[in-house]
């Protein structure tokens, strides 16, 4: 055979593909207390093992949900539908949420929610570091600038949009208490890192469209307008916007210059010195 | 070319359980060995834990998904990453497996054993190289752990290892566990092993505890190093001197003080060896 064969044929054998077992014994030499088909079957449980840890350290609320006898089975289901495609292990659950809401558990259809958390806690413990600015970066804006300008958020930041509370069973889970169904949502979650800690935190509907158009580089009038339908708007955003500074989401504020004056020497994106 | 073989003395892997003691309590090790992957994207505790502990002691790259052996081409993506790794890090070594772990753009996360033939040492001299030029550097690969044998090898494993460093002018990591788990599950003696490794290629070793699962030894890294692998270790110094020497430890990860003790007898078992060799040549 060719090593090109081999491979094709090893491959297939431990990730569940069809083989027949002449064709094992053609390829792999096996002794009578240990056939060739029984010594691939150690590296086809390793190739589940090694994946079902992986998924189950990224996962755990999850794991605790399903129960340990089942998740090695919805390990296998997920991999046999979206297998490995990068070379770091940890990246293995970037589909899970998608697929356990394809697949929903047994009278768990909250699971890709909690899936979805614990996949965005994993991706912001590893995101790039970047350098908070506090509230003098506002409060250095003039009224004019301040509409115009745009947040630039930190990367290891998340909005979560979720149609059940996920973090109900994620805090059952990690207190090791039963992790009961989540409510019904919406619910709106921020994954964020605090020095070397990853946090989530509750958010109402308004601070989460806010939030949504600040990530996606809406100028600060407009982010503020998420909360026009508050009693008192100003105070609301106000108090919004200084919690996003102190909690360190925020890296930089920029003005956009306004496009009826002559362009400065700074180009379009005028950064702020704080 | 002989391998410079730097003098790093003994070490420990690092991992995600033990950061917190890498932060505050920095344990006695001379050197410490991290797994590539983990740290190619990272900028969390990850890299903040990397970037304090290559500031103390040299550290060592050690991949587990380059995927030398497979015949599908090397991942750019891969070597892009590693590449950019090895320019912040500036390890004294790099290294990763002889194996084989991709197919068809999957990852099996496996460390998978390739026949020994001439078509497969005609392959891997050819990617070593490519692998080598990329980084400006020397790589070391490890011999695996094995639990079967093609019918199509036609050599032995260290025969095998002796022609890739020799053809492909790379380095070898030898893992003295996996040399003892290997013999058991294949039936080849140690000694003969050991006899037929390039001694001047090896640039480090690695040392593990596996677990007995009846019918063969598995590879678990779940265990402190057994007493055989010790007395293997103590062969490997016999025959090669003082070499730079990892403990690895995986699963059921226990606190890292058990860890760096186990290191710390493979530290006292060379000095013994080296002793005795002195009043030998006496």
């Amino acid at each position: 055979m060719t090593l090109a064969e081999t491979q094709a044929l090893f491959h297939a054998a431990i990730t569940g593909g069809e083989v027949s077992p002449a064709a094992l014994e053609a390829c792999f030499a096996g002794t009578p207390a240990l056939p060739a088909a029984d010594r691939v079957g150690i590296y086809a449980e390793m190739w589940l093992w090694r994946q079902v840890e992986a998924l189950g350290a990224e996962f755990p609320a999850v794991r605790a949900c399903v129960g340990g006898e089942r998740f090695p089975e919805l390990c296998r289901d997920y991999l046999r539908a979206h297998p490995s495609e990068h070379h770091d292990i940890g990246r293995l659950g970037r589909r899970l949420a998608e697929f356990l809401r394809l697949h929903p558990a047994p009278e768990r259809s909250d699971l890709g929610d909690l899936a979805e958390l614990e996949w965005a806690r994993s991706e912001v413990f590893c995101e790039a570091p970047a350098s908070p600015v506090g509230r003098e970066a506002l409060a250095a804006l003039g009224p004019e600038e301040f509409a115009r300008a745009r947040l630039r958020l930190v990367p290891a930041l998340r909005l979560l949009s979720l149609a059940h509370r996920a973090q109900e069973p994620w805090r059952a889970a990690h207190r090791g208490e039963e992790p009961t169904p989540a409510a019904p949502g919406p619910a709106y979650l921020a994954v964020w890192r605090a020095g070397h800690d990853v946090l989530h935190a509750p958010l109402d509907a308004a601070e989460a469209r806010a939030l949504e158009a600040a990530l996606a580089g809406a100028a600060l009038s407009e982010v503020c307008a998420s909360f026009a339908a508050a009693d008192q708007p100003a105070t609301v955003g106000f108090a919004a916007l200084s919690s996003w500074l102190d909690e360190g989401w925020v890296a930089g504020v920029e003005v956009v210059e306004d496009p009826n004056r002559p362009a400065g020497a700074h180009g379009a994106l005028a950064p702020i010195e704080v | 070319m002989p391998l410079e073989r730097p003098a790093l003395g003994h070490g420990v892997g690092l991992r995600t359980q033990h950061f917190p003691s890498y932060l505050s309590d920095p344990p006695p090790v001379d050197w410490v060995e991290v797994i590539s992957e983990n740290f190619m994207s990272s900028g969390g505790r990850p890299r903040a834990v990397l970037e304090k502990v290559r500031g103390e002691v040299p550290v060592v790259l050690h991949g587990v998904s380059l995927s030398i052996g497979s015949v599908e081409p090397l991942s750019e993506r891969y070597l892009a990453d590693l590449a950019r790794l090895v320019r912040w890090v500036e390890p004294a070594l790099v290294s990763d497996h002889l194996c084989w772990g991709t197919h068809r753009g999957q990852y099996v996360h496996d460390l998978l054993p390739l026949p020994l033939t001439e078509e497969s040492l005609d392959h891997l001299v050819a990617r070593v190289g490519q692998v080598q030029d990329r980084l400006g550097r020397r790589l070391l690969l490890e011999n695996p752990s094995s639990y079967l044998r093609y019918r199509d090898s036609t050599m032995s494993e260290w025969e095998f290892l002796a022609e890739l460093c020799r053809r492909a002018d790379c380095g070898l990591l030898l893992d003295v566990n996996n040399v003892f788990v290997s013999g058991k599950n294949l039936g080849f003696d140690p000694d003969e092993y050991l006899a037929g490794i390039p001694a001047d290629r090896v640039g480090y070793l690695h040392l593990a505890g596996h677990t007995d699962r009846g019918r063969f030894l598995l590879d678990s890294h779940a265990a402190p190093v057994p007493e055989a692998v010790w007395a293997l270790y103590r062969q490997v110094l016999g025959r090669l001197g003082p070499v730079p020497t990892l403990v690895e430890w995986d699963d059921h990860v226990p606190p890292l003080e058990a860890v760096v003790a186990e290191s710390c007898r493979a530290a006292d078992i060379e000095a013994e060896e080296l002793d005795r060799a002195r009043r030998l040549a006496s």
